[in-house]
């Protein structure tokens, strides 16, 4: 419990100083209601990242995103996922991510341990992500999973799937500015 | 000598297996039967108002059980008087009384379903508290009211209780009255939304006996009044005088009934039972919650309209005070001086479980199919889940603010899918909430939405539905011409053949 506590005060001084950038293409999720895949996305989210592929000890990404943005479509369900049973906007106004950890996978692919929070929960996850280079910019690429229940996103339910599959891509970091 | 003692123990071994044996039969005979009519248990049972402060006040157990049980005659059918068997009255008129109903007779689960069946069809009435003899024996009566008569020419929603010989009675306010419906063929369907037009023979009742405005204000006021409501609804129509609240009362159609506690300015939609036995909440606010049979017992108790002496807050419907009401003098109101036994009521809400849906006629098909999955797309399965239909939870109405409590008390879908809020906050029966319909055995329902204001499946999906100038195809206040049908805004826009395909596939659950 200090722990987690004193990891959240770590979190929050970094959080202080860091410079966020808009995040361009949506954070795009699918998940399986009643075997159908249901696409949704996040559209204002915004990241930071301190990058130096020789130094990954270093490098720190973090990112939070705005659930009261969220659109799968149906306006009354986004309505809905807004609400508290869902990520609650008005006592939880942003979703968090902060790297933890990151190695190398390979040429170009890594994996990150990041705390990820939703609601109040902060839960630890891994992360494989790809970097390409275009036109002088990183594309940093992730996709994982993860468990909405976990988060207390809803209850368990009959067609709606635990499951939920999230698509990040940062296309705007400028090969230039890294350290 | 010696076989004695072996033949000693053979025989208590015999007897030992025979009492065994007998064990589960005996259990099956006689099923507990449970007193529902406890403080404790109506604590809880209901939800609170919309208002809190003039939430349900019940009347005790002591005052309940210390009503006189009621004894169940046999009944006969009402027919049309083109239809009615010659010399069926005075045949009638020379029939003794019978007592159809006695708990120790029932042996089987069968059998006490099948004495459900028969609750399930006597009315509580005899005082001629909706219609009375004079009118179903008037053909203006099946006329002015548009009542659905079966081929035989029966009017299945009330029944001759004969309590003696001479002594016959129309009686009304049985369960089928509200919850059987005569299909199109002349079928019925016990246990569906009903189709009696009671609303409407209500009003031909009391044009016809020439009711005053006072008496006419009077009943109206016992039924739907409840003056706590901000702006008063139903203050205002009885203010609008004895022509406009006929015509509130001719304006609700079949399908639909303005039972009391509720409204004849939102009425809410006959429920369908067919299913029942699985669903969380009754009543179409989810006034009653509905966890055990226990609780469906209470239900029929409190709804055959013992409800009448609820208090809210200080308020009772018919002009009760708490000193009047435990004076120990009878109260001679319909269903308020007598009540079903719990062993009746065991019955009766057996029997509501056991109803299923006749052989729908909508088979799967390519079309139904490719509805299936619009469904789904559509999002519908996240209130409407299969198998059931519905995910059995309560969505709160525009205008009404969750109670931080009631998230951990009751089944919650914490958003408003903007249907009319009428119904359920501004009745005697509205909790602030609607509960999640299942959508099981559309086919043979209609009209649709809580408060009947659609009578197409069709209709629920035209946008034009949304406008001020829309004429709704169900119910329509008696005093507007147009008026828009708000809310469940799912599948409006979707393409002509999407949409056949979805109301193909609904046809077919």
């Amino acid at each position: 419990m200090k722990l987690n506590i004193l990891l959240l005060l770590i979190s929050l001084l970094w959080w202080e100083n860091a410079a966020f950038e808009k995040g361009l293409k949506p954070i795009r999720f699918q998940i399986k209601n009643a075997g159908i895949t249901v696409d949704g996305t996040l559209p204002d989210w915004e990241y930071d990242i301190q990058w130096n592929a020789k130094k990954l000890s270093e490098c720190h990404i973090s990112g939070k995103a705005n659930p009261a943005t969220i659109d799968t479509g149906i306006k009354l369900r986004d309505k809905h996922l807004q609400g508290r049973q869902y990520f609650h906007i008005e006592k939880f106004p942003a979703i968090t991510l902060q790297s933890k950890k990151i190695v190398s996978k390979g040429k170009g692919k890594y994996s990150g341990i990041f705390d990820l929070q939703i609601r109040d929960v902060i839960k630890e996850i891994e992360i494989p992500f790809t970097i390409t280079s275009k036109n002088s910019q990183l594309i940093f690429t992730g996709e994982f999973t993860l468990n909405r229940l976990d988060y207390q996103l809803g209850e368990k339910s009959m067609v709606l799937s635990d499951d939920v599959t999230i698509f990040i891509e940062l296309v705007n970091y400028k090969e230039a500015q890294q350290p | 000598m010696e076989t004695k003692p072996r033949l000693i123990v053979l025989l208590i071994f015999g007897v030992a297996v025979l009492c065994l044996s007998f064990i589960p039969i005996w259990q099956q005979y006689y099923p507990e039967i449970p007193r529902i009519w406890t403080n404790e248990a109506l604590k809880d049972w209901e939800l609170p108002n919309a208002n809190p402060a003039y939430s349900v006040e019940p009347v005790t157990e002591e005052f309940y059980y210390a009503l006189p049980e009621r004894v169940i005659y046999k009944t006969y059918p009402v027919y049309h008087p083109d239809y009615e068997p010659e010399g069926y009255w005075e045949w009638l008129h020379k029939q003794d009384a019978q007592i159809v109903f006695d708990a120790s007779q029932l042996k089987t689960e069968e059998d006490w379903i099948k004495a459900g069946e028969l609750l399930f069809n006597y009315p509580i009435d005899t005082l001629g508290a909706v219609i009375s003899t004079q009118h179903v024996r008037n053909k203006e009566f099946y006329a002015a009211s548009g009542m659905p008569i079966t081929p035989d020419g029966i009017m299945p929603f009330v029944q001759w209780v004969v309590a003696g010989k001479g002594k016959v009675y129309l009686g009304n306010l049985s369960c089928a009255m509200c919850h059987t419906r005569v299909m199109p063929d002349g079928s019925t369907i016990t246990g569906a939304q009903g189709n009696w037009s009671g609303d409407k023979a209500f009003a031909y009742a009391l044009e016809s006996d020439g009711a005053s405005e006072r008496a006419v204000q009077g009943i109206t006021s016992f039924l739907f009044s409840s003056p706590w409501v901000k702006g008063d609804p139903h203050g205002k129509l009885l203010a609008s005088g004895k022509k406009e609240i006929i015509d509130a009362y001719k304006a609700v159609p079949e399908g639909a009934f303005g039972r009391q506690g509720t409204s004849i300015l939102y009425p809410p939609q006959a429920p369908n039972l067919i299913g029942v036995k699985d669903r969380r909440y009754l009543d179409h606010g989810g006034l009653s919650q509905h966890r055990t049979i226990e609780d469906m017992m209470r239900y029929i108790a409190m709804n055959q309209a013992l409800d009448f002496l609820n208090f809210y807050g200080d308020y009772n419907p018919i002009g009760l005070t708490k000193e009047r009401l435990y004076n120990g003098q009878p109260i001679i109101f319909p269903g308020t001086y007598d009540r079903h036994s719990d062993a009746q009521l065991l019955a009766i809400a057996k029997y509501v479980y056991s109803l299923s849906p006749p052989e729908n006629p909508n088979k799967t098909s390519a079309l139904s199919e490719k509805g299936k999955v619009i469904f789904a797309q559509q999002g519908c399965v996240t209130c409407h889940t299969p198998p059931l239909f519905t995910n059995n939870k309560l969505t709160p109405a525009d205008g009404f603010e969750i109670p931080e409590e009631h998230y951990n008390k009751y089944d919650i879908f914490d958003i408003s899918v903007g249907t009319d809020p009428g119904y359920t906050m501004n009745t005697r029966r509205g909790t602030g909430y609607y509960k999640v319909p299942s959508l099981l055995g559309l086919w043979y329902r209609g009209p649709f939405m809580h408060d009947a204001t659609l009578a197409n499946l069709e209709d629920l999906f035209d946008p034009a539905r949304l406008k001020d100038d829309y004429v709704p195809t169900g119910f329509k206040p008696h005093d507007v011409k147009t008026k828009a049908v708000p809310g469940h805004e799912f599948g409006l826009y979707l393409k002509k053949e999407d949409k056949e395909a979805l109301i193909a596939y609904l046809l077919t659950l």
